[in-house]
């Protein structure tokens, strides 16, 4: 760590934060490595110390004899304060260098809300914000994650971008960078080069062209050879890719403290709002076997006391049920556990959920979305009033008395009936726990309900989002009738889902505003206490730009997006056809059982869904 | 015996930051690391039994941190030593551990007072120290105001405060020794020793080199020689 900040830290809160030296960090000789690689999280470290994809790149850097990676974190507020003071610019964690001495530095985009954090990291790091601003001897800056999807909002202020899953393209990047050093070569010598590799994105070398009227019209390639379109890249072979050994083990109590097992990659379900259900396909499932010698070596090495069994549904993978037995055998005796983050809404759910909670029972989280059949239908969530039924008297049942329920508001083709669904489905849900006597304690039912981020590439993505008027009414129409004490009810403020709808379809206008708004002190906008929309309000003020342009506006579904350049691989006929699919409320099946739906990916990229084989029965 | 290992341990600059939670999930882990065949409680969520001395605060480095594990057969404490020492992260390191009579009262219970080592970086206040020592030693009473999580009250804490010694000024700074009332019933804060002999606690290097059961005038540490201080 930077010893300048030893003095710093009993005037902090949570000073191990800062002061590194966990178990597995990894401390190499600057002078040894030819490239010099910051991960650096738009969060604290407590957020972003639980983040799979910097896990895995921090290994596969690292593992190279030529390269290093270390770890930079958004210092919290108390401790920005006193390095303001104190005159001392960020730094990574493992060797205390600043952010200007790497190579590159590289973000994870997360989700919208974070975007603040990276202009103020660069503010902290000392590092002008714009690409164009930053001389030769800056860092490169990159980034990737989900939302690079649509990263034109942060556009001018990267110099390039990522698409789609890091693990083979790092080594491209980190072997040109190498190159480029040998060869002497000038930035943009290497910008130029990095263009050249499938799925990144150098966005310096694009210009948006608006019509008079405001609208974005088309993206233009600025140089010969530049594509027009830039592919997500998708790794050859799960199954196959390295995994890390070892996990960085933080001593202050971070999310996702645990051994991580990504069991799978991808979903097919199809939730027509669901951006992360479009843009990681195909799916791809992980042998069993190759899953319990990653968790077998993680558990080894790191001595957590739990394993989650990570995806973005793991109670869909094939293995499920064999796999959870084979992991309790091996690990209850020596006081691991096991969780899974996401269950099914079915018996089978139930049945798994009783299995890994063997002890006393908390909470179980179910996630209708949608108070009636109909709207599930518009979205394509395909649980039925009956599964739910089920799988909740199940619950209670098998001695659960706490249920969490999730659903959104403001889903295209809602009306009243929806919202009355909702709280149907809570007082339900509420009196088949007074039912089942079974029950050792009071029933208690937690509501919570989001409002609905229409997200790029999805079949929602032409949608404007609900007025904060129109959601705000909805959720007192909610509060008004969810007033059983029994009942908890939960809303976040719909000014966090309003920006977060700005910047997800935003262009790079938006820009502007948010270089505005860090000035006047936005950041860690996802956490409550930081949030002040007024603050927001006036940097959209100061720019003169509309954000209900962005937020509330449909788009004709031949409207250019600004984000078509940037492609995950699904089709624009295949998101409009579920557009109107959606209208008429009908489903579309999951294509890892039933038919393909025709989304393109694996055509487009050469792909296919990976489904680890049942075992032979002998 | 007991299969119950008391052993003496160090946190040094490394994890000199960690909170008492944060060490006690940090040494958890190490025993899962190095296999070692920790005993559960019972009931309806088993807890490996793993108890430590009164909680240093965060910031303080040790010397002299005490821990008492109980396992499920008897182990060698030199092997426990080595075996754990591998798996300890930098800064926490095993001292020595001896294997506990059945009998043997909890650790807590064995000590009420601590030997802290006070540096104070780049100050040359050895004079100061040394006249508010022989001042306080002229008094019967110092009240405090001292705020818990139940509010505020007033509080004297002169009678925490038994001794100090060794007060002298060299290349590091000023450096003294004191010996002050450890846990429930004569507690003397950090901050309170700072406010005693006239020094920001936040500004100093604090090492805690030991921990005693207080009889009379006589100091009895939990492990190794029965003889006083």
């Amino acid at each position: 760590m930077d010893k300048r900040l030893i003095p710093l830290l009993p005037l902090v809160s949570k000073p191990a934060r800062y002061t590194n030296h966990e178990l597995h960090a990894k401390h190499k000789n600057w002078t040894d490595v030819a490239v010099k690689v910051a991960l650096a999280f738009p969060d604290i470290y407590d957020v972003g110390m639980g983040h799979l994809g910097f896990k895995i790149l921090y290994a596969l850097i690292n593992g190279r004899k030529d390269a290093l990676a270390e770890r930079v974190y958004a210092p919290w507020v108390d401790m920005q304060t006193q390095m303001e003071e104190a005159s001392i610019p960020l730094t990574a964690l493992e060797s205390g260098q600043e952010l200007g001495a790497f190579d590159l530095v590289g973000f994870t985009l997360q989700h919208e809300l974070s975007y603040t954090n990276i202009l103020k990291m660069l503010d902290l790091a000392q590092i002008p914000r714009r690409s164009s601003q930053r001389s030769q001897k800056m860092p490169l800056i990159m980034a990737g994650g989900p939302s690079a999807f649509n990263v034109e909002p942060l556009a001018d202020f990267l110099d390039f971008v990522v698409l789609g899953e890091g693990e083979e393209v790092i080594h491209e990047i980190l072997d040109l960078v190498i190159d480029s050093q040998a060869q002497n070569l000038e930035k943009d010598e290497l910008l130029q080069k990095l263009a050249g590799l499938d799925g990144i994105y150098v966005p310096s070398y694009y210009q948006p062209i608006y019509s008079a009227d405001g609208r974005f019209q088309r993206i233009e390639p600025l140089r010969q050879g530049i594509p027009p379109k830039i592919e997500k890249r998708v790794v050859q072979d799960f199954n196959r890719l390295p995994y890390p050994e070892e996990f960085v083990v933080p001593y202050v109590e971070v999310i996702h403290d645990r051994v991580i097992a990504e069991v799978m990659r991808g979903c097919t379900r199809g939730c027509r709002f669901c951006q992360a259900g479009m843009v990681y396909r195909p799916l791809r499932e992980r042998d069993p076997e190759v899953l319990k010698e990653q968790i077998a070596r993680l558990v080894e090495n790191t001595g957590y006391e739990e394993i989650s069994l990570s995806s973005l549904s793991s109670g869909d993978y094939s293995q499920i049920g064999p796999l959870v037995r084979d992991l309790m055998a091996e690990y209850q005796g020596c006081g691991v556990s096991v969780s899974l983050p996401s269950l099914r809404l079915d018996s089978f759910g139930i049945g798994l959920a009783q299995e890994i909670q063997k002890g006393r029972k908390t909470g179980l989280t179910f996630a209708p979305e949608a108070g009636t059949q109909r709207l599930r239908n518009v979205i394509n969530k395909n649980v039925t009033d009956e599964d739910l039924k089920e799988v909740v008297q199940g619950a209670f049942a098998a001695g659960w008395s706490r249920i969490k329920l999730y659903f959104m508001i403001g889903l295209p083709t809602e009306t009243e009936e929806d919202l009355e669904g909702i709280v149907d489905l809570a007082y339900k849900v509420l009196a088949w726990g007074k039912e089942a006597r079974s029950a050792k304690r009071r029933p208690e039912v937690s509501v919570s309900v989001a409002s609905f981020v229409p997200k790029p590439h999805t079949p929602f993505q032409w949608m404007g989002q609900d007025s904060m008027k129109t959601l705000r009414a909805k959720q007192r129409f909610l509060k008004e009738r969810l007033n059983d004490r029994a009942i908890q009810f939960s809303y976040p403020r719909v000014e966090e889902s309003f920006l977060e709808a700005v910047f997800a379809r935003g262009d790079r206008r938006l820009a502007e505003v948010l270089e505005r708004a860090v000035d006047l002190g936005c950041q860690f906008d996802s956490w409550t206490d930081c949030f002040r929309f007024e603050r927001w309000e006036q940097a959209f003020r100061d720019t003169g730009i509309d954000p209900h342009l962005y937020a509330g506006r449909t788009r004709d579904v031949l409207e250019p997006l600004p984000w078509e350049h940037l492609s995950a691989g699904i089709d624009g006929r295949f998101l409009r056809r579920e557009w109107e699919l959606a209208k008429t409320g009908t489903p579309t099946l999951d294509c890892r059982w039933d038919d393909c739906t025709g989304c393109g990916v694996c055509p487009e990229l050469q792909v296919a869904n990976v489904l680890v084989k049942e075992k032979s029965s002998e | 015996m007991s299969n119950v290992i008391r052993f003496q341990f160090t946190k040094g600059p490394e994890v000199r930051f960690l909170s008492h939670l944060d060490m006690v999930r940090t040494l958890e882990r190490a025993v899962r690391r190095a296999r070692l065949p920790i005993a559960y409680s019972e009931g309806f969520t088993p807890r490996p039994i793993m108890s430590y001395s009164y909680a240093l605060p965060v910031g303080v480095l040790s010397e002299a941190e005490y821990g008492d594990f109980g396992f499920a057969l008897a182990l060698d404490p030199e092997a426990f030593m080595t075996a754990y020492n591998e798996q300890l992260p930098e800064g926490f390191r095993v001292l020595r551990a001896e294997e506990l009579a059945e009998d043997a009262p909890a650790l807590q219970s064995t000590i009420n007072a601590a030997r802290w080592k006070v540096v104070l970086p780049d100050q040359d206040v050895a004079q100061e120290i040394k006249a508010r020592w022989e001042e306080l030693q002229g008094l019967d009473s110092f009240v405090v105001r001292r705020e818990t999580k139940k509010g505020s009250r007033e509080i004297d804490v002169r009678p925490f405060l038994f001794q100090v010694e060794g007060i002298v000024h060299d290349s590091t700074g000023t450096c003294f020794e004191c010996l002050c009332g450890l846990g429930n019933e004569a507690n003397l804060r950090m901050d309170e020793l700072g406010a005693l002999l006239g020094f920001s606690h936040l500004e100093a290097l604090i090492t805690r080199i030991g921990q005693f059961r207080r009889v009379g005038n006589s100091y009895f540490p939990p492990l190794g020689s029965r003889d006083s201080l």
